[in-house]
């Protein structure tokens, strides 16, 4: 069920209303538990029986591991978890990459070999459920929590709706806690909500569905080369697609929490206003960059085992974290390229750390835009469909055009995407160090109620095209 | 706050109401939508044994009176044609699909069977394969919305309708880009679409519609090379072949129909796509019963208001005299189908 959908409206209308009814607590527990697992199945049905295998598999797992003692046995049920659950994830998700990867390696030393058709539906948000339960049996591991206390708590926990198929990836302990007293939203928490879900359905229905993927699909998808100019308004309008796609639907998400008195993590901080890659990734998708540090980079050693583990450490994080968004090495290319600019961050901060030139304010914008430019270079292969099409825009984009290019961006297109994206750099710079809800507070009521009149009314009119979320596939 | 905000968009979309209801005379009409598609696809299973299927392009869509022909044949038709899309991918997924045994009704434009990909309405079959619960019931959410509110409506479209202002410059040494097809059509629940009465009532906007005809015309891709192009046709031929095949052997039957066309477009159908290279081929491989509208003035003698429709007014008539028509043809060859009663 799309957030963007007449069905998630109706559910939710009714979810909320139960929510609010006189019931005992467990009760309502049950209705939201009810409702996630109707939420997973409005999609495909049998697809909530792998969502219940991961549940109960680290249910009992960290049980266990909580239990033991001994650390060969702690380290053996922390193994059939991360099994289970990237078992899964490879199974469904890669599975085919394997099999195609393997057809091709052998081909190369002589050997013909094809594989069976792998026919596999890729179950919706699988990348991030998965994810979220192994990060439960980590923590109980690593004694950063305890096991919680009721099978329905942390069911709730794996499949609360909100978050369930696109995050934000949430920590055991910042949601559990949350289902063990009665919460409801108060009317300020109802306002925010319902605030919150405006702002991002119009981010996902407008911004990114309506004004700039018209012009990515195109240039993504055109049978020619492209010309310079193209290539970039192209790149420039996935740049803001795919935020204004995936961050609105982050903002839906945390506000329908809210409309039923939960508190989600923030997952985005305007990262287009980012100066240098650290500060991006503390921008970008938190929940999954905090994941890869806290699960992957620090137990690889992160930056204790000196210069050259370092960057070892950050290239297989972010080349893992590539290959978390996608079956196809486009992804691990996108992920080794923040790899690859996060050690050479590190490097030019250990040259010229103290150089008063970069506390200047000019410098800082050109490290932004510096920053903005080369994030839009890695967006190149995380929306080709191929290699091919990855680098010749590359390769366009650099100034080494290719023959025969074909314009393909018509006046209107350009002058939406530049439109669009001046604005949205303008915003991410203004709100650079401000937080929503500071500005909101400080703004005149009818400013704001304006503001929410026509967020809503251009959702209404711009009707949407019912386009799954873009980390939907992921 | 929140009661300011609602009361504002409710009067922002009153007003955008009353624009495309008063000034651009739209009225509420169902979006043939995806959705509208399967739900009407789904009708052919066992449940109607003796269905009469009709597929095509805008031509069968907006030509073929349902209500008449139920009151001709004793059967409500169902209707899949897709506009600006070609047939055979729909052909050939009813071929295969065992429950079907009733009579099939193929309309054919002849330059959209050689679109590079299935056309406008290419996600269709993909759709209705794999639709969702959640996307059903969605369907369903929106049909009192669609019969509500005229502005809701494919054509009104925010950014549609931002692209198509007249302001915009034109881009220098822009490739042709296939321009945008208003809306010409009023819909209903079981997809009988009649030819919007504005287009033939309002000069400005018929000759909006006729100009996206003329200048879709001009500027057609250059066909293959002569030996492609004939492998192309014979793949073509070969696969209509093999699905009729399958159609009858399940037990169903399959006719074509060549709907009209006037002026402009059929003058440049005739030199593109002339009868007999590509109709009457395809007729002949399919073995089947085809009727051609200049066959019979009862067929050519129709208003089409925009060269390429016919007019509401003259559909009724028009598919009396093609039931006629498709009934003798079928006597003559010794088919009889109880669908249609011959």
């Amino acid at each position: 069920m799309l957030f963007n959908s007449l069905t998630f409206i109706v559910f939710f209308a009714v979810v909320l209303a139960l929510h609010n009814a006189p019931l005992p607590w467990k009760v309502k527990k049950i209705n939201l538990l009810v409702a996630s697992c109707l939420f997973y199945a409005a999609w495909n049905p049998p697809f909530v029986i792998l969502l219940w295998i991961s549940t109960i598999v680290d249910w009992r797992v960290a049980k266990r591991i909580y239990a033991e003692q001994r650390l060969s046995r702690r380290r053996a049920w922390v193994a059939v978890s991360v099994l289970v659950n990237l078992g899964l994830l490879g199974y469904f998700k890669y599975g085919e990459f394997l099999l195609e990867n393997w057809q091709l390696m052998m081909s190369a030393i002589g050997v013909a070999w094809t594989p069976p058709d792998w026919d596999i539906v890729l179950p919706v948000g699988i990348s991030f459920y998965t994810f979220q339960t192994m990060a439960y049996s980590l923590d109980v591991y690593l004694r950063r929590a305890k096991p919680a206390d009721s099978l329905l708590d942390f069911s709730l926990f794996v499949s609360f709706f909100p978050q369930l198929v696109a995050g934000p990836i949430v920590r055991p302990t910042q949601l559990i806690p949350q289902f063990q007293e009665p919460v409801r939203a108060n009317a300020n928490q109802l306002l925010w909500g319902l605030g919150l879900m405006t702002l991002g359905l119009f981010e996902k229905i407008v911004i990114a569905d309506g004004a700039l993927a018209p012009a990515a699909d195109a240039v993504f998808g055109a049978a020619k080369p492209v010309p310079f100019f193209d290539a970039w308004l192209g790149t420039l309008a996935f740049a803001g697609q795919i935020f204004s796609d995936f961050a609105g639907y982050s903002t839906v998400a945390i506000g329908v929490a809210l409309c039923l008195g939960f508190s989600l993590p923030d997952n985005f901080r305007f990262p287009y206003a980012a100066i240098g890659f650290s500060d991006f990734w503390r921008r970008w998708h938190i929940s999954l960059s905090t994941w890869l540090r806290d699960y992957l980079y620090i137990p690889l050693g992160g930056n204790r085992k000196g210069w050259h583990r370092t960057q070892v450490n950050l290239m297989v994080t972010m080349l893992l974290g590539g290959l978390w968004h996608g079956a196809a090495w486009t992804f691990v290319v996108w992920g080794g390229l923040h790899g690859f600019y996060l050690g050479a961050e590190r490097f030019f901060q250990r040259q010229f750390a103290g150089a008063k030139i970069a506390s200047t304010f000019g410098f800082k914008v050109f490290l932004a835009l510096l920053t903005y430019f080369l994030v839009n270079l890695t967006w190149v292969f995380f929306r080709a469909p191929d290699f091919a099409t990855a680098w010749r825009m590359t390769r366009t984009m650099l100034g080494f055009g290719l023959e025969g290019s074909d314009l393909v961006l018509s006046a209107y297109l350009i002058e939406v995407v530049i439109s669009v994206t001046v604005g949205i750099l303008l915003v991410h710079g203004f709100m650079r160090n401000r937080r929503l809800e500071d500005v909101v507070a400080s703004a005149p009521w009818w400013l704001v109620g304006c503001v929410w009149a026509a967020m809503l009314f251009f959702i209404l009119i711009a009707q949407g095209s019912g386009d799954a979320f873009i980390y939907f596939q992921f | 706050m929140a009661v300011v905000a609602l009361l504002l968009a409710a009067a922002g979309l009153g007003a955008w109401e009353a624009y495309w209801r008063v000034a651009q005379q739209y009225e509420a009409s169902y979006r043939n939508s995806d959705g509208q598609w399967a739900e009407v696809r789904r009708r052919v299973d066992a449940r109607e044994p003796n269905a009469t299927v009709f597929i095509g392009s805008s031509r069968t869509l907006f030509d073929i009176d349902l209500d008449v022909w139920k009151e001709e044949t004793g059967v409500h038709g169902i209707q899949l044609a897709l506009e600006g899309s070609n047939p055979l991918p729909v052909l050939s997924d009813i071929a295969n699909d065992q429950d079907f045994r009733g009579l099939l009704v193929v309309g054919i434009t002849p330059p959209l069977l050689f679109l590079p990909g299935m056309g406008v309405r290419a996600g269709v079959l993909e759709y209705y394969h794999d639709e969702t619960p959640s996307q059903r019931i969605a369907t369903q959410l929106s049909y009192p919305l669609e019969t509500t509110f005229a502005y809701y409506n494919i054509d009104t479209k925010l950014f549609t309708v931002l692209a198509r202002q007249p302001w915009w410059p034109s881009r220098p040494n822009l490739p042709f880009q296939q321009p945008e097809v208003r809306k010409i059509e009023h819909m209903r629940r079981d997809r009988q679409a009649d030819l919007w009465e504005r287009v033939e009532t309002d000069p400005e906007f018929q000759a909006i519609v006729t100009g996206t005809w003329r200048t879709i015309l001009e500027n057609l891709p250059p066909p293959p090379p002569e030996e492609v192009a004939r492998a192309q046709f014979q793949a073509l031929l070969d696969q209509v072949a093999a699905d009729v095949a399958k159609i009858r052997a399940h037990g169903g039957e399959v006719v074509f129909i060549r709907p009209p066309s006037s002026d402009v477009f059929r003058e440049a159908e005739r030199k593109i796509t002339p009868r007999e290279r590509v109709w009457q081929p395809i007729v002949d491989a399919a073995g089947a019963v085809g009727v051609h509208f200049e066959d019979d003035p009862a067929l050519s003698d129709v208003r089409t208001p925009e060269w390429s429709h016919i007019s509401a007014k003259d559909k009724a008539r028009w598919t009396r005299a093609l039931i006629g028509i498709l009934q003798k043809r079928m006597a003559e060859r010794g088919v009889h189908r109880p669908e249609i009663k011959s």
